[in-house]
């Protein structure tokens, strides 16, 4: 059983350029990351004990070019990890996300969500896999990217990568990637939404729903404030 | 007035011709069954109508009463009283229900609603069609089974009131309550004066909303108008009999160009020369 006071871990803008975490059993770990500004290479290395829960969210409306490396060890059964991250890239800014999750025990369960959108002549990589050791039985894992490429020069890539070492596992992945979906367009305007409007709308469902991993409102309201600013 | 009215109507879908001439009228409070054999255009000319841009209008014109309804942007046309219920309607990823259709009743309106006379709205509808109101927290249509995502059509359908509403195969996929929560729907609509232009390849949804019309597309053109008798008879004879008595060929299914998609590997789906 989790505790019923998740231990909560908040950086702001200044995220550590390497950060060790340790989950111990029976616990709950929330890490929850925003930045603003300019961003810099990251690692971060989670262990996840038994029974214990790791949801890490991370909301980035950063500048510059750089590589986040976030790396899960599902160390103990009952083990969990939930991943959120929802990036916004723009100008010439080339991000590199590799959100990875490592199973070595069984009966442990992770779903590694990514959601970002492309503006301007950015890039931006979803590069992540998950991985299930030999005898790690019963274990789930999925992998979900999502990219909306606004601006013709933009390129998005998701490549999530799962290696699997045994079977009884759950695995699973999906990828997208594209310009704003001509088809949901069509839907919400056909309901009497604008074009302007439609699209807004759609991109704000790629990133608002990061809101909900943060405890504190005011987190909540400048991430609002920069997916406004931002699409 | 809200007469529907489609005159020599030529489209195409990204370059190959779908429908070659249509001629109809749909007028206000009727209710028309579309019929026609696969692929001969009846969804072609329902998304002509509400606009989807994966089809070009070549000629011809569409007036809803006075307005000129090819003039108009999607949304426009929604405003004007136009209402599609799709037969695949999307799914929106982390566009909340509620949200959604807050902003779609708003856009019909010159003042927003308060949030008391949405919510009793709200509430009334997903109790009419049968759908939790928990639904209202879920993602647009986002994991809806199929029966879930055509009710959740007609309720939009409901909330957003339109003079004429375009039913592209609302009763695929919905089990034998559903249909009749459906039908029921539709017909309080149609007591209260709205217009429908109805495709569906079972006799069972017309026979429960009875159709005042009937019209059959046939290569892409109006082959046969007229009462709704024509529905029964083709419901038992099949489309045969048009060719015997009226000498027209029935063409093959008219096959569509595939979307230009490709799924590579890893699953990821790459929309390609997918314009903006």
């Amino acid at each position: 059983m989790t505790s019923n006071n998740p231990k909560i871990i908040t950086y702001i803008d200044n995220i550590p350029s390497h950060l060790s975490l340790k989950v111990n059993p029976n616990e709950e770990m929330r890490l929850e990351l925003a930045s603003f500004s300019l961003m810099k290479d990251t690692i971060i290395d989670v262990d996840v004990a038994t029974n214990a829960s790791f949801i890490g969210a991370y909301a980035d409306f950063s500048t510059g070019s750089f590589s986040f490396k976030v790396n899960v060890y599902l160390k103990g059964e009952g083990a969990s990890c939930l991943w959120k991250l929802a990036s916004l890239s723009k100008n010439a800014d080339k991000k590199v996300f590799e959100p990875s999750v490592y199973h070595q025990v069984g009966h442990a369960s992770a779903l590694m969500s990514n959601y970002g959108i492309v503006r301007d002549s950015s890039s931006l990589i979803f590069a992540g896999e998950s991985v299930i050791a030999k005898g790690s039985i019963k274990s789930s894992t999925r992998q979900e990217a999502k990219i909306i490429v606004f601006d013709k020069d933009g390129s998005g890539r998701a490549s999530p990568i799962l290696r699997i070492g045994d079977n009884d596992v759950l695995a699973s992945h999906s990828a997208s990637i594209g310009r704003l979906n001509e088809e949901h367009l069509f839907y919400l305007e056909s309901r009497g939404l604008s074009h302007e409007e439609a699209k807004r709308l759609i991109t704000l469902g790629y990133l608002k729903p990061i809101e909900d991993y943060f405890s504190d409102s005011k987190i909540k309201n400048r991430i609002d404030m920069a997916i406004e600013g931002g699409i | 007035m809200a007469t529907l009215s489609i005159k020599n109507l030529y489209v195409s879908a990204k370059g190959t011709p779908i429908l070659r001439g249509v001629n109809l009228d749909v007028n206000e409070g009727e209710t028309m069954a579309l019929l026609g054999p696969n692929g001969h255009g009846k969804s072609t000319l329902l998304a002509a109508i509400m606009g989807n841009p994966a089809y070009t209008v070549d000629k011809g014109s569409i007036f809803l009463g006075d307005q000129d309804v090819l003039k108009m942007s999607v949304d426009a046309r929604s405003k004007a009283g136009l209402f599609l219920a799709m037969q695949y309607p999307s799914e929106i990823p982390g566009l909340n229900s509620s949200d959604f259709l807050k902003a779609a009743m708003n856009a019909h309106r010159e003042k927003p609603l308060s949030l008391f006379e949405f919510y009793n709205k709200l509430q009334t509808a997903y109790k009419q069609m049968g759908i939790p109101f928990e639904m209202t927290k879920r993602n647009l249509n986002e994991g809806f089974s199929g029966g879930e995502k055509k009710r959740n059509e007609i309720l939009q359908m409901l909330l957003l009131e339109p003079k004429l509403s375009l039913l592209d195969e609302i009763d695929s996929g919905l089990d034998v309550d559903a249909m009749q929560i459906v039908a029921k729907a539709i017909r309080n609509e149609q007591a209260k004066g709205m217009g429908f232009l109805v495709i569906s390849h079972y006799a069972r949804l017309y026979s429960m909303i009875h159709p005042t019309k009937a019209a059959v597309l046939i290569n892409g053109k109006i082959a046969l108008q007229g009462g709704p008798d024509i529905i029964e008879r083709i419901d038992k004879n099949g489309y045969e009999w048009i060719h015997d008595e009226l000498g027209i060929d029935i063409e093959k299914e008219i096959d569509a160009p595939m979307n230009n998609v490709s799924i590579g590997a890893c699953a990821t789906k790459v929309k390609i020369n997918d314009k903006q």
